[in-house]
């Protein structure tokens, strides 16, 4: 891990206050708006009225981590072209969500991505639901613990590696103001605080993209040449292969980990949740056209500010501050506004893990209170109040959870648990929705098997990684179980959770469902009901 | 604007030929179904593949053939920074392009279809009782039109 403090005492005190200010006033905000009425709709859904640019901006909120803002664009400050395909990635991933998903997702859902399901496979909803609840709450629990692991990495740019109870105490301070924002506030809640971020967000990257650009008067060939040259790799800083060359597993290690970000967006519980909140189909397709451009913005802005610390740095300060390159945003910050700028940074990325952190703990209690508890166990015959009981008390249990689970693997890195949660999702859920949204003749017996089978066989890859044995970073780097060479499993177990989907269907002999069922949904994804 | 005005308003006065001679009993029976279907379905599936797949080839073309990807254009700029930077390009078009798509194509025949399943359900339920079974989560056509 890290040794040296990065940054001075100053910008740390001022970032305290900056962070406790907004958080005290987006917390306010947010119980203003709390949802009034023990209506489930407004706690899973928030107001559902709002302008295409403001859903924008939530989904926007909901999708940029700190992995984002910090981890790829170290990547891009230690790695140059490899870093650079990080970015365009994580925008890509949004064509999927616009063509294919938003919108027959929308016309078909109500509240979970179970309740879609549910349409199309009536007969069999109820294991399906299990199925996918254990998927979301596997999904959010790995990026939840990413987001607070994430926060105590934070701190070790300013205090160096932290102590023990000061490790406890930030991440015990971060959960607690999640599970404050999910259980009181709900979605209404989430919403303020990811419009708030996002605009911040975007606000700070591109200023200080602009700034780095201004510095290197608006010449990006000046940038890239004094990048090149700090980068202490010369040109081959700007072609590809410095992180993932050499080796062909490599290179494969490299794809697979881009397969995950491309197909995982489409499948992050939070992110489809909020695509259930315009009321719409019109609305909602304005919103995604809105997210992709303030996503794509982000990135490219994320892009430049790497660039820029390696040209104004160089790339020894930033490694020696920080191996996996996570400080090279406040470093740039500090070198370029001292510690004013590095203080309103570091609040942002704060507020972006927390923000993001918040819609995972509501995205997970909505599918443990919805699917599971109202649907599964009381069997559809739960009051509102009472299923709105039960998704803020999951959404406290999910959250402590989620601190004790950080605390044990404070030590792990940021951007591979989000990354494995990403595999996960791609394997385990994209299977089913595009099978159930297209395919005509899927069955709940597919669905079954290629969202275990997915889930299952991302994760025991991802057991027999690197990630976790034989390599110097893993988190047992002493044994060597580690069979599998790829670091992140997409490669592998996003086509078998396809194949599974596939398979479970043709070989599943029961009763067929009602093939009105399918009319009926269709119906519904195309032409709508009631927008 | 509408080109397929709800057409309840006219019923009563005289009798419209294509739903008296050919009652469309289900919707997705109907021809306009099957088109819009194709349609939506049809670009979607196109559009993604030539842009998430067009940027899988851009990846893998910078793994493994970097010698043609590192031929520089302008000043440092190479061909694969290039190719990077097109990638945000083909995505705004491919934005502009599904929007326009759904706009021109796909929204007149669902509205259109729209109005019709509302006119049938509202032929079935004048004589009889709610027409939904339980298994709809939500009622269809419950809150009537929206302005379009």
């Amino acid at each position: 891990m890290v040794t040296i403090a990065a940054i001075d005492d100053s910008s740390l005190q001022l970032t305290f206050v900056l962070f406790l200010t907004v958080v005290v006033i987006t917390l306010f905000t947010a119980l203003l708006t709390a949802p009034q009425r023990d209506e489930i709709s407004e706690f899973y859904l928030g107001n559902r009225t709002m302008s295409p640019l403001r859903n924008g901006l939530a989904m926007c909120g909901d999708y940029l981590s700190a992995a984002t803002l910090l981890g790829s664009t170290g990547l891009v400050a230690l790695t140059g072209y490899d870093g650079l395909m990080y970015l365009g990635g994580t925008t890509v991933a949004w064509m999927m969500v616009l063509l294919l998903i938003a919108e027959p997702l929308q016309r078909t859902g109500k509240f979970t991505l179970g309740d879609t399901v549910a349409l199309r496979l009536p007969r069999q909803q109820r294991p399906v639901r299990v199925a996918l609840a254990v998927c979301i709450l596997a999904i959010t629990t790995l990026y939840l613990v990413a987001q607070l692991v994430g926060s105590v990495a934070l701190l070790t740019q300013f205090t160096g590696s932290p102590s023990a109870t000061t490790r406890t105490l930030c991440v015990a301070v971060i959960g607690t103001f999640v599970i404050l924002y999910a259980s009181l506030g709900g979605m209404p809640g989430a919403t303020v605080i990811q419009i708030i971020k996002a605009v911040m967000l975007i606000v700070g990257v591109l200023f200080t993209a602009g700034w780095v650009l201004y510095h290197f008067d608006w010449n990006p060939n000046a940038l890239l040449e004094r990048a090149a040259d700090r980068s202490g790799t010369g040109l081959s800083f700007l072609e590809p292969g410095l992180r993932y060359g050499g080796t062909v597993s490599n290179k494969l290690d490299f794809l697979s980990l881009e397969l995950a970000i491309v197909l995982g967006l489409a499948a992050l519980p939070h992110v489809l949740m909020r695509l259930l909140a315009p009321r719409s189909s019109s609305v909602l397709r304005r919103s995604v056209v809105w997210a992709i451009g303030l996503v794509g913005a982000v990135c490219f802005g994320a892009g430049i500010l790497g660039l820029g610390a390696t040209a104004l740095l160089g790339r020894d300060t930033i490694e020696s501050t920080d191996r996996t390159g996570n400080a090279s945003v406040l470093l740039l910050a500090h070198e370029l506004g001292g510690s004013v700028l590095t203080a309103l940074l570091t609040c942002l990325a704060y507020l972006t893990l927390l923000a993001v952190a918040v819609g995972l703990t509501l995205a997970a209690a909505s599918s443990l209170a919805h699917d599971l508890y109202s649907e599964v166990i009381r069997k559809g015959r739960a009051s509102e109040t009472e299923e709105l009981t039960v998704a803020r008390l999951s959404g406290a249990v999910i959250g402590i959870l989620g601190i004790l689970l950080a605390l044990v693997a404070w030590g792990a890195n940021t951007a591979t648990l989000a990354f494995l949660a990403f595999a996960i999702a791609a394997s385990a859920i994209l299977p089913t929705i595009i099978y159930t949204l297209f395919w005509r003749r899927f069955t709940a017996k597919g669905a079954l098997l290629s969202l275990y089978g997915g889930l299952l066989s991302s994760v025991l890859l991802a057991v027999f990684s690197p990630v976790v044995s034989s390599a110097p970073a893993s988190f047992y780097p002493e044994v060597d179980f580690a069979w599998f060479p790829l670091q992140n499993p997409g490669i592998v177990s996003i086509p078998l959770g396809f194949l599974l989907g596939w398979l479970g269907t043709v070989l599943d002999k029961g009763p067929a469902e009602d093939s009105t069922a399918h009319e009926e949904f269709e119906v519904r994804m195309l032409v709508g009901a009631d927008d | 604007m509408p080109e397929f005005p709800p057409r309840r308003d006219d019923t009563p006065t005289f009798p419209l030929p294509h739903i008296e001679h050919a009652p469309p009993s289900r919707i997705s029976d109907h021809p306009e179904f099957h088109s819009l279907r194709r349609a939506q379905r049809r670009f979607g599936t196109r559009a993604t593949i030539l842009s998430v797949g067009g940027f899988l080839l851009y990846v893998l073309l910078s793994s493994f053939v970097p010698a043609v990807m590192n031929q520089p254009l302008f000043g440092h700029l190479t061909i694969g920074l290039t190719l990077g930077l097109g990638q945000f390009v083909i995505m705004g078009v491919t934005a502009w392009c599904y929007v326009r798509h759904m706009r021109t194509r796909v929204d007149p025949l669902a509205r259109g279809l729209r109005s019709r399943q509302y006119e049938n359900e509202n032929r079935r339920t004048r004589p009889s009782a709610p027409p939904q079974g339980a298994g709809q989560p939500v009622q269809p056509g419950a809150r009537g039109f929206r302005t379009w």
